[in-house]
């Protein structure tokens, strides 16, 4: 077992040293010269060519390259080149909401959309059946933006339910920050609940033709156990493995689902990053929203072993 | 004496089992149906935008900012007074051009590097680990990543998503041409002695069709999504071309007050993507039934 964590964590080695390349590469060729920026407007030429050898500006592209990533090894991901910030700095102040809102989704998506996917699959050809599946088509279809501005007109702009915008930080009570971050995790959560119900139900489906669910009901198990307790886990891997890769659907919809509703988070940081071409900023994002991407996926690979005994790599 | 009569019906019968009308495979598959209606329609509003009765998208009046609908102003007008029904109807062009080139271009791309990968075995490892890399980077991020080093137009928007698509495609060729290398036609071509163009477009080509072709709608549906996004958020096309996701960028900050301006770009770009993904569906049922069963 935990040579299997070993060997798997090792293998993430060089997807992250790809994925780091990538974001390094993206900086490199981004238009402008940082040297010619920080020398300012009066500067001569022989200035700027003596700020960009100070910066090593003018090594070769793996030589910088090598230096940045052990910086960002380091945890050192850069400067703003607006905010003349650390990027870390500003990374750690706006990562409070984009987490809550995440893991609210996640914890909200997966316990709405598995037992739905299960009960269609239970339920199949039925009326039950046909809305899940319908639901799961409309939510692959309507775009997130959308799905946020039809529920903060109703829930938040006519009914006065929960606030239209904003965020409060966890810290001055649980209640309002859930209050502030249900709609945007409903909208946020709809695609993710589509997806995953759609595999479970999918998955389920198969299960349920097994000998072992007959032979379980024959033997007068209820219906809940032999659902949930039998069939589910026996469903859990592609369940599972959906609801990693979906975590990029979180990610990417984060960016929208904040600025839809105003939240002040990672998301509204790379919109900024992106109008005011602040390419460290940038490239700090899309390297910690990776980066968390491969841990989540790393996660799913090792949970495959606690819910199905059989797999052994 | 009744011997000569019987083979009639049943000629007739094989003619029709054999060559069925069309209009039963739109019925078997109505998903195919109602997508293709409403994405032919979309295709419609986008080639005849000048004729649809609208005005020029991009003039500005002042004196008419912000109106709500009416009979003058179907969809109302936004902040800098330009009519919204014109802007919707064109914005339809943006969003299809970039669905379709996506779709296509995504696929023949991925097609490419899959075969690649799939037939030559060394560098198999290192296209996979680049692609594996890819794929960690989520899709609309990489977009935005990508957007952020050029200028907006139509063309590098279609650029900077193809980029992000290609793995999916790359992904599902390799598997294609992995599971048909060991199927025992293909072995016997190869004991035959056919060369690898000849096994690519006669044995392997022909297989990924079906599963592509499905793969393409799914991915002309993200496309158009990520488009709408990227100009959303002021990272796609630039603000003065009329699209979805540029006139809800427009609205956004009065959308409380005048939430017409966002509601119609989204509800077109809402039908348009339902009726892409219907088509998919509807595709994948009746191109792959086995896979139809099981989701």
């Amino acid at each position: 077992m935990l040579a299997f964590i070993v060997r798997r964590i090792i293998t993430t080695i060089p997807v992250m040293a790809f994925v780091a390349l990538f974001v390094f590469s993206l900086l490199y060729i981004a238009p402008g010269d940082p040297a010619a920026v920080i020398a300012g407007d009066q500067a001569s030429p022989a200035d700027v060519e003596r700020i960009r050898q100070s910066l090593g500006l003018d090594r070769p592209y793996l030589v910088r390259f090598g230096e940045w990533f052990f910086r960002v090894l380091q945890g050192d991901l850069g400067t703003s080149i607006f905010t003349s910030l650390p990027v870390t700095q500003l990374i750690a102040q706006r990562i409070e909401p984009t987490l809550s809102l995440m893991v609210l989704t996640l914890i909200l998506a997966v316990s709405i959309a598995v037992p739905l996917g299960v009960i269609a699959a239970w339920k199949a050809g039925t009326w039950v059946d046909r809305a899940v599946v319908g639901f799961a088509v409309f939510g692959f279809s309507v775009p997130v933006f959308v799905i946020g501005y039809l529920l903060a007109y109703v829930f938040a702009l006519k009914l006065d339910w929960v606030p239209v915008q904003g965020y409060t930080p966890i810290a001055q009570g649980i209640w309002p920050w859930f209050k502030n971050l249900i709609l945007p995790s409903i909208t946020l959560g709809t695609v993710y609940i589509a997806l995953i119900a759609r595999i479970t139900r999918a998955t389920m489906l198969e299960v349920l033709q097994q000998d072992y669910v007959r032979t379980a009901q024959a033997k007068g198990v209820s219906n809940r156990d032999v659902l949930f307790l039998h069939s589910l886990k026996n469903a859990a891997v592609p369940v599972v493995t959906i609801i990693g890769i979906g975590v990029a659907l979180l990610i990417g919809g984060a960016v929208v689902t904040e600025s839809v509703f105003a939240i002040p988070g990672l998301g509204r940081l790379t919109l900024d990053a992106i109008l005011r071409r602040d390419y460290p900023v940038i490239q700090g994002v899309v390297l910690i929203f990776s980066f968390v991407y491969v841990l989540v996926n790393l996660a799913v690979d090792l949970i495959y072993t606690l819910v199905d005994p059989r797999i052994r790599y | 004496m009744t011997a000569p009569a019987a083979p009639l019906p049943l000629a007739d019968e094989i003619g029709a089992a054999a060559k069925p009308p069309r209009r039963s495979y739109l019925r078997k598959h109505p998903s195919v149906a109602i997508g293709g209606f409403l994405l032919l329609l979309m295709i419609f509003i986008a080639v005849f935008a000048p004729l649809l009765f609208t005005v020029d998208p991009t003039a500005i009046a002042t004196s008419r900012r912000t109106r709500v609908p009416s009979e003058l102003y179907w969809f109302g007008t936004d902040m800098l007074g330009r009519d919204i029904y014109s802007r919707v109807v064109y914005g339809a062009r943006v969003s299809l051009i970039v669905g379709f080139s996506v779709a296509i271009l995504s696929s023949v791309i991925g097609l490419a590097i899959g075969l690649f990968s799939g037939f030559v075995r060394w560098a198999d490892g290192i296209v996979m680990r680049v692609i594996d890399g890819m794929m960690s980077i989520p899709p609309i991020l990489l977009a935005i990543a990508l957007m952020a080093l050029t200028r907006g137009s139509v063309g590098n928007v279609i650029l900077a998503i193809t980029v992000a698509e290609i793995p999916r495609v790359a992904r599902l060729v390799r598997s294609v041409v992995l599971s048909l290398r060991e199927q025992p036609y293909v072995e016997a071509a190869i004991s035959n002695g056919a060369r690898v163009p000849r096994i690519i477009i006669k044995h392997i080509l022909p297989n990924t069709i079906a599963p592509m072709t499905v793969q393409a709608t799914y991915i002309c549906a993200s496309a158009m999504i990520i488009e709408a996004i990227l100009s959303f958020i002021g990272a796609g096309v630039p603000p003065a071309t009329p699209s979805w996701g540029n006139i809800m960028a427009e609205g956004r900050a009065l959308w409380q007050v005048r939430p017409h301006i966002v509601f119609f770009p989204a509800l077109f770009l809402s039908i348009t993507v339902l009726a892409v993904n219907l088509l998919g569906d509807g595709l994948r049922d009746s191109l792959d039934p086995r896979l139809a069963k099981s989701i």
